[in-house]
C-alpha cells in the first residue's frame, strides 16, 4: 500500500516544519485546525518550547465553520489576538480539514495584513507533506518579505571575511546540540563569518541582512526556497552541504564491524570487515553501508565518511533537491517514500546509519543509531550528536562557487583548495 | 500575461465561447493555455478536433500517483493552444471543488507558466461559484479578470447575478474582478435590452454580443471552433474582435 508505514515512524509534517522555521523570529503562528491542544505542534517536536517563548496558536476549527466556510471566525480571532500581542508577523498554517475544503490561506493573510498592518503569510500546508516542504516554504516567505535590500556595499571578500548565510537550520534536523554555534565557529575558523542564519539564534534583523551575503550555504532541503529567492533577487550564489567530522560515526562503524556485522558477506568474517574498513578498502563495494535521513545532512555525512575511507550510500524518504549541485561527490543516492522500499534496500545492507526508530526494519544488530528529531521527536534528543567540524570539501565548494562570481578568495583556512 | 476566468449558467455556452476565444488569441499569434474546470471535461474538445485530452482527475484515478510531467496531462490543440482539463471525481462521490484546487497546485508544482510562458490563460469554470474549489480560478495568482457569459433568459441572468455577488464578496481578498458580460444570444424577446439593463444595474460592460449562429454548431460537429473552421466568417470576426479588445487592454500587441 502506498506510503503506509507499518513498522517505522513517520517524519514530521509540513506544519511542524513551518512552526519550527519561524519559532524564534517573533511572529505568531496560527494552525487552522480542529485540535484544541497545542502540544502536538509544539512540545513533541519542539525542544525550545519550555525554554523559549513563541506565539503558537490553534484555531479550534469546528464542524459548522468547516461546512459553512466561515473564514470570518478565524479572521476575527486572528485580528483580536494579533491586535493584542502585535507579533512581528502572522503565519496562518493549514491543516487537513481546511485543506479539504480549499481554504485560501493567502487571501486570509491578505485580509489580516490589510486590517492590522502586520506582515502576514498563508501557508498551504495540509499535514500530509513532510516538514522539509513546510520549512522550505516558511523560509522562502520570510526571505521574500524581510530580506528586501542590501544594507552594505563596497568591500570585497578578499578585504574582509566571506559573509555566508546558513539556510535551513532548525532543531528538526540539527537538534539542540550546539550545531549552530559549531557552524558559526567553523566559518570563522576558515576565514568566513555567518551573515544570516535561517533561523536558530537569529531574529528578523538578521534575516533582513541576508542579501549582504557573498554566498549561502544550504544545510538542509528546508533552506532551498530562501536560497533561490536570494539568488534571483540579489545574485547571492549558493552551495549545499554541511561541514562534518564523521570520526565518531566511523568509530561506531568499526566497532560494529568488529561485532560481526560483516559476517554475512564473508570476507574473513567480522575481523575481516573491521580490517577492511580500517584500511580504507571498503570502497570496493564489498560492504554495504546505508545512511537514512534528510538529503543534505545524509549526503554530507556520506562525504565525510568517504574522506575517512568508508563508502556509504544514502536513502532519503523526504523531499529532495533535484539539482546535481547537491551531490557533487556523486554519492549513491536512493529516493523512495515507501516503507517497503526501505525494507528491501536495508535488507542486504551490512550496516544502516539511521534514527533508532528505523530499528524495526533494520534490526538492532546492523543499526548505528543517529537520532533525527524530525523522525523520533524528542525521544532521543539527548543522544543526537553534533557532527559539525572538518568539512574541507565544503570549504572548497564555497571557494569554487565564489570564484565563479569573480570574487577574491579570502585567507584560506585550509592548506589546499583542491 | 492576460488571465481570464469565464463563468456563467450551465449550458449557456461557456466552453464554446472560451474555446473560440482561445482560438482567436492563437490566431492573433498568442501562446494560449486553456484550463477546463468542470467535471464534464469538455471545455477544450473543439480545439482538439474532438480527440479530448485526458483529465487530471482521470490520471489520479488510473495511476494513483501524481503525474511528473505536463505531457501526461496536457495536449496541444489548434494554434498551439495548450489544453488541460481538471475533470472530476466519480459522479456522486468525492469532491469536485477539491479536484480543481488539486489540479491548480499540481500545475504550479509542474511549473506550467514557466514552461510555456503563455500570453493568455483562460479558465473555463463550472456554472456557479458553489464552493471554495470553484472560486480557485479567481484567487490571487490565477485569473485577474472574470467574463460572465449570459443570454437574456431569466435563469441565465439570475446565475450571472449570483456570480457577480460572489466575486464582489471576494474583493478584499485580492481576487479577480468582473470585467464584463458576454451576451450569447438565445433569441429571446428584447434580449439585448434585458441584458443591457442588468449590465447597467451592475455597472458592467457588454464586451461582446454573439448572435445565435448555425456556423458554430456546424464546425462544432467537426470538432472545431469557427476560428479554425473559417476565420473569415462574420461570427469569427466577433470572437477575434473580443480577443483584440482584451489584448489592447492588457497592452499586448498582435
Amino acid at each position: 500500500m502506498k506510503q503506509t508505514f507499518a513498522l517505522i515512524s513517520t517524519y514530521s509534517s509540513d506544519q511542524f516544519g513551518i512552526c519550527s522555521a519561524l519559532y524564534e523570529l517573533g511572529g505568531m503562528s496560527i494552525i487552522h485546525d480542529a485540535s484544541g491542544c497545542n502540544s502536538t505542534y509544539t512540545t513533541h517536536d519542539e525542544p525550545r518550547w519550555y525554554d523559549m517563548d513563541s506565539m503558537v496558536y490553534i484555531s479550534a476549527l469546528s464542524r459548522n465553520e468547516t461546512i459553512l466556510g466561515r473564514d470570518s471566525k478565524l479572521i476575527e480571532d486572528i485580528l483580536d489576538t494579533a491586535g493584542k500581542y502585535r507579533p512581528k508577523f502572522v503565519a496562518i498554517v493549514g491543516a487537513p480539514v481546511p485543506y479539504m475544503i480549499g481554504t485560501d490561506y493567502k487571501a486570509i493573510a491578505k485580509l489580516v495584513e490589510d486590517k492590522l498592518g502586520i506582515p502576514s503569510f498563508g501557508f498551504d500546508s495540509n499535514g500530509m507533506q513532510y516538514y522539509t516542504r513546510g520549512m522550505r516554504d516558511a523560509f522562502k516567505a520570510i526571505a521574500e518579505r524581510f530580506a528586501t535590500e542590501r544594507t552594505i556595499s563596497g568591500s570585497k571578500p578578499g578585504e574582509r571575511p566571506v559573509r555566508v548565510n546558513l539556510l535551513g537550520v532548525t532543531p528538526l534536523d540539527f537538534g539542540m546540540t550546539g550545531a549552530v554555534g559549531s557552524l558559526k565557529k567553523w566559518l570563522v575558523d576558515h576565514g568566513m563569518v555567518c551573515n544570516s542564519c535561517f533561523a536558530m539564534g537569529s531574529d528578523l534583523t538578521e534575516i533582513a541582512k541576508a542579501p549582504d551575503a557573498d554566498i549561502s550555504l544550504v544545510v538542509s532541503y528546508g533552506g532551498t526556497g530562501a536560497a533561490k529567492v536570494l539568488k534571483e533577487k540579489f545574485g547571492v550564489p549558493y552551495v549545499y552541504g554541511i561541514p562534518m567530522d564523521a570520526s565518531v560515526i566511523a568509530e561506531k562503524i568499526r566497532e560494529r564491524a568488529g561485532d560481526g556485522a560483516g559476517e554475512k558477506t564473508g570476507a574473513g568474517g567480522s575481523a575481516g570487515m573491521t580490517e577492511k574498513i580500517g584500511e580504507n578498502s571498503s570502497a570496493d563495494g564489498s560492504k554495504d553501508i546505508v545512511i537514512i535521513g534528510e538529503q543534505v545532512y545524509s549526503l554530507s555525512l556520506a562525504e565525510a565518511l568517504k574522506d575517512l575511507g568508508i563508502k556509504a550510500r544514502v536513502l532519503c524518504q523526504l523531499d529532495r533537491v533535484r539539482d546535481s549541485k547537491v551531490n557533487e561527490e556523486k554519492i549513491e543516492f536512493i529516493y523512495t517514500p515507501e516503507e517497503d522500499d526501505v525494507i528491501r534496500e536495508t535488507k542486504e545492507a551490512d550496516l544502516v546509519i539511521a534514527d533508532p526508530l528505523y530499528g524495526p526494519i533494520c534490526g538492532a544488530g546492523k543499526l548505528i543509531e543517529l537520532p533525527h528529531m524530525a523522525f523520533s521527536g524528542r525521544m532521543f534528543e539527548n543522544d543526537i550528536p553534533n557532527l559539525i567540524g572538518d568539512g574541507e570539501q565544503i570549504y572548497n565548494r564555497i571557494m569554487k562557487e565564489l570564484k565563479k562570481t569573480d570574487e577574491q578568495k579570502p585567507a584560506p583556512g585550509f592548506a589546499s583548495e583542491t | 500575461m492576460l488571465k481570464i476566468a469565464v463563468y456563467g449558467k450551465g449550458g449557456i455556452g461557456k466552453s464554446t465561447t472560451t474555446s473560440n476565444l482561445a482560438a482567436a488569441f492563437a490566431k492573433l499569434g498568442k501562446k494560449v493555455i486553456q484550463i477546463g474546470c468542470d467535471p464534464k471535461a469538455d471545455s477544450t474538445m473543439n480545439l482538439l478536433k474532438g480527440k479530448p485530452v485526458s483529465p487530471v482527475m482521470n490520471y489520479y484515478r488510473d495511476n494513483d500517483r501524481e503525474p511528473e510531467s505536463l505531457d501526461e496531462i496536457s495536449k496541444e490543440g489548434y494554434g498551439g493552444v495548450v489544453c488541460i482539463e481538471t475533470g472530476g471525481p466519480t459522479p456522486g462521490l468525492g469532491c469536485a471543488g477539491r479536484g480543481i484546487i488539486t489540479t491548480f497546485t499540481l500545475l504550479e508544482d509542474l511549473e506550467l507558466f514557466d514552461t510555456y510562458h503563455p500570453d493568455v490563460v483562460l479558465y473555463d469554470v463550472l456554472g456557479d461559484v458553489v464552493c471554495g474549489g470553484f472560486a480557485a480560478p479567481i484567487r490571487e495568482g490565477y485569473a485577474e479578470k472574470v467574463l460572465i457569459v449570459t443570454s437574456g433568459e431569466k435563469m441565465a441572468l439570475y446565475a450571472a447575478n449570483n456570480i457577480c455577488t460572489a466575486v464582489r464578496n471576494f474583493a478584499d481578498r485580492g481576487y479577480a474582478k468582473v470585467r464584463g458580460l458576454i451576451l450569447n444570444r438565445r433569441n429571446v424577446d428584447n434580449e439585448y435590452e434585458k441584458v443591457k439593463a442588468f449590465a447597467d444595474e451592475k455597472g458592467l460592460e457588454i464586451v461582446a454580443d454573439i448572435p445565435r449562429c448555425q456556423d458554430i454548431n456546424d464546425w462544432e460537429d467537426k470538432g472545431m471552433t469557427v476560428i479554425e473552421g473559417d476565420p473569415d466568417l462574420p461570427i469569427s470576426g466577433i470572437y477575434l474582435g473580443l480577443a483584440k479588445k482584451l489584448l489592447d487592454e492588457d497592452g499586448q500587441s498582435y
